[in-house]
């Protein structure tokens, strides 16, 4: 549903007043006492109410009728966009299956012409890691489909534990070793809340997250993992010093299969931030990016409480 | 007299079926192969497999009826079924139809092996599986599959979903090792990254509502650095 344009309400709610105001004079002048004097009779009265009340129909008809177009043209535009969005798809997801289907190409031919035992073996593992590339694609669009109609499973979960996990098992991977890793979650007056959600699912987010902030970050860059209590809703934020987003791409990120042009080259399948925005709407959150280029990038996910 | 293990090989897609018949020869299997449900039915009856592979979305009759009508018909050869959508109800389906295990697509020759290696082990000729069995006993412990409920003593014990279908694929799958990708495949669906701690974090739970102590434990253990398998006694409760 569109929202009719207030400059419209503001027209009707004019007219409505100035007719009341039409239509109370004329009784008032029909009064023994009138505050305002109008001599006029019976007839005059009731073909003046008559033509305010046609007035008002008309008026009526108009509004409506204009709201409706305006909700067509709002309709058009939404369609518009959403087939935009569908192109934009089809063009990254060609690309993300080019690249390893030329992979696979060439590693077939190395299979077929070539009698060196290292380079059949190259190939071969060349073809697997693109095969396994390629899974790992339609195992995301598969689960991006499925968050869209499945139902969540539904269980108190403790934020504390899943952010202190994530937090761990980032610290074990190898990148992570040149980088400060920050965690930072409230104990005292009391802990974060328990969050009414899926516990799998939001640990994949909150990884995917810190895997992105992990991945996109440069030896000696700073990452914090954060969380607060604000109001009726539980914030996560994880903010990092690496070279940030640009303008250009920063509202695409979230897309799907959307690669910044800068970051073309690092592994990934392109819907690790798509997964992130559809498991936290599914959870009646919100999901925030703030970055400045050469400064950093900061992630916020709200979630609501209970 | 041939000795060699009997798979009949069912899937609309000539490459699936090539690539995995010359795969399953070279395993040590004699492969038969049909096309859809019907032509499998058909090739079952003359056939006699030790175990059929069947997709799930095939023309004409589609893997599930086929596989019902199998069952129907007092047809108890062991099925592994090769889902391709990673959707919950279409493993709960696969369940409720009887079949002994499932694979979803895409997925890695050596694991199909390995499961129908695994299949035919369990096999007990001319009888149903555990897994077409909706509810189970394992000492003071019974599983209701369908309705997904749990008792310990007589007692219902609380548990998130997960769990339960958790504990359901590992009693279904009795002393076997079972690795925690696999039940990340079977259990959740899908594979991601570090998402064998989820696996960690329902087994946990399990532990704790069934009060079994992972050091000395009376149902699931752990093999470290691989996996985890039921070590009860799994009955079909009749």
């Amino acid at each position: 549903m569109t929202e009719i344009p207030r400059s419209r309400w503001g027209f009707a709610l004019g007219w409505i007043a100035f007719s009341a105001l039409i239509i109370a004079l004329l009784i008032d002048a029909q009064t023994d006492n009138p505050i305002v004097y109008v001599r006029i009779d019976l007839a005059t009265l009731t073909l003046c109410t008559g033509v305010v009340i046609l007035a008002a129909v008309v008026l009526i008809w108009r509004f409506k009728r204009g709201s409706e177009k305006q909700l067509q043209i709002e309709a058009t535009r939404i369609q518009a966009q959403a087939s935009d969005e569908r192109r934009r798809f089809l063009r990254r997801l060609d690309h993300e299956l080019k690249n390893p289907l030329t992979a696979i190409h060439a590693g077939l031919a190395n299979l077929a012409d070539s009698g060196s035992p290292e380079t059949r073996l190259e190939a071969l593992n060349s073809v697997k890691a693109q095969t396994v590339r390629i899974s790992h694609l339609t195992a995301d669009l598969r689960k991006l489909a499925q968050l869209e109609i499945g139902e969540l499973e539904r269980e108190p979960v403790d934020l504390n534990e899943i952010l202190e996990e994530v937090f761990m098992v980032a610290e074990e991977d190898a990148r992570a070793a040149d980088r400060r890793l920050n965690l930072s979650i409230p104990k005292a007056p009391w802990p974060l809340p328990k969050i009414n959600g899926d516990r799998d699912l939001l640990f994949l987010a909150t990884f995917n997250l810190l895997d992105n902030a992990i991945k996109y970050t440069r030896p000696g860059d700073t990452i914090e993992l954060r969380a607060f209590e604000s109001g009726l809703m539980v914030t996560i934020e994880i903010a990092d010093t690496g070279p940030g987003i640009t303008d250009e791409d920063l509202p695409y990120v979230w897309d799907e299969l959307y690669r910044g042009h800068t970051t073309r080259s690092v592994e990934g399948s392109g819907l690790g931030l798509t997964l992130v925005r559809a498991i936290i709407e599914r959870h009646g959150g919100q999901t925030t990016i703030r970055s400045r280029a050469g400064q950093g990038t900061v992630v916020a996910v709200r979630v609501p409480i209970g | 007299m041939d000795t060699k293990p009997k798979i009949l090989l069912v899937d609309d897609e000539e490459a699936i079926r090539s690539n995995l018949a010359s795969f399953f020869g070279r395993s040590g299997f004699t492969v038969e192969i049909a096309t859809d449900g019907q032509e499998a039915l058909d090739k079952t009856s003359h056939f006699e497999p030790n175990l059929i592979v069947m997709d799930v979305l095939m023309p004409n009759v589609d893997g599930r009826e086929a596989l019902r009508q199998l069952r129907q018909s007092g047809n108890w050869t062991p099925v592994i079924l090769l889902t391709r959508v990673g959707e919950s109800t279409e493993r709960a389906m696969a369940l409720e139809e009887g079949a002994d295990d499932y694979l979803n697509k895409p997925f890695d020759p050596h694991e199909l092996v390995a499961r129908i290696r695994s299949v035919l082990r369990r096999a007990r000729p001319g009888q149903p599986p555990l897994s077409t069995a909706s509810r189970l006993n394992s000492g003071p412990i019974s599983l209701d599959r369908l309705a997904r409920r749990l008792w310990l003593n007589g007692e219902e014990l609380a548990l998130t979903p997960k769990a339960i279908a958790l504990l359901a694929y590992l009693m279904t799958h009795p002393d076997e090792l079972i690795t925690r990708e696999r039940l990340l495949d079977a259990v959740w669906g899908w594979d991601y990254p570090a998402g064998t701690r989820a696996v960690d974090t329902r087994i946990a739970e399990l532990r704790r509502a069934l009060d079994d102590d992972p050091t000395d434990p009376q149902y699931i253990e752990t093999v470290p650095g691989q996996g985890y398998r039921f070590i009860g006694t799994v009955e079909a409760a009749v």
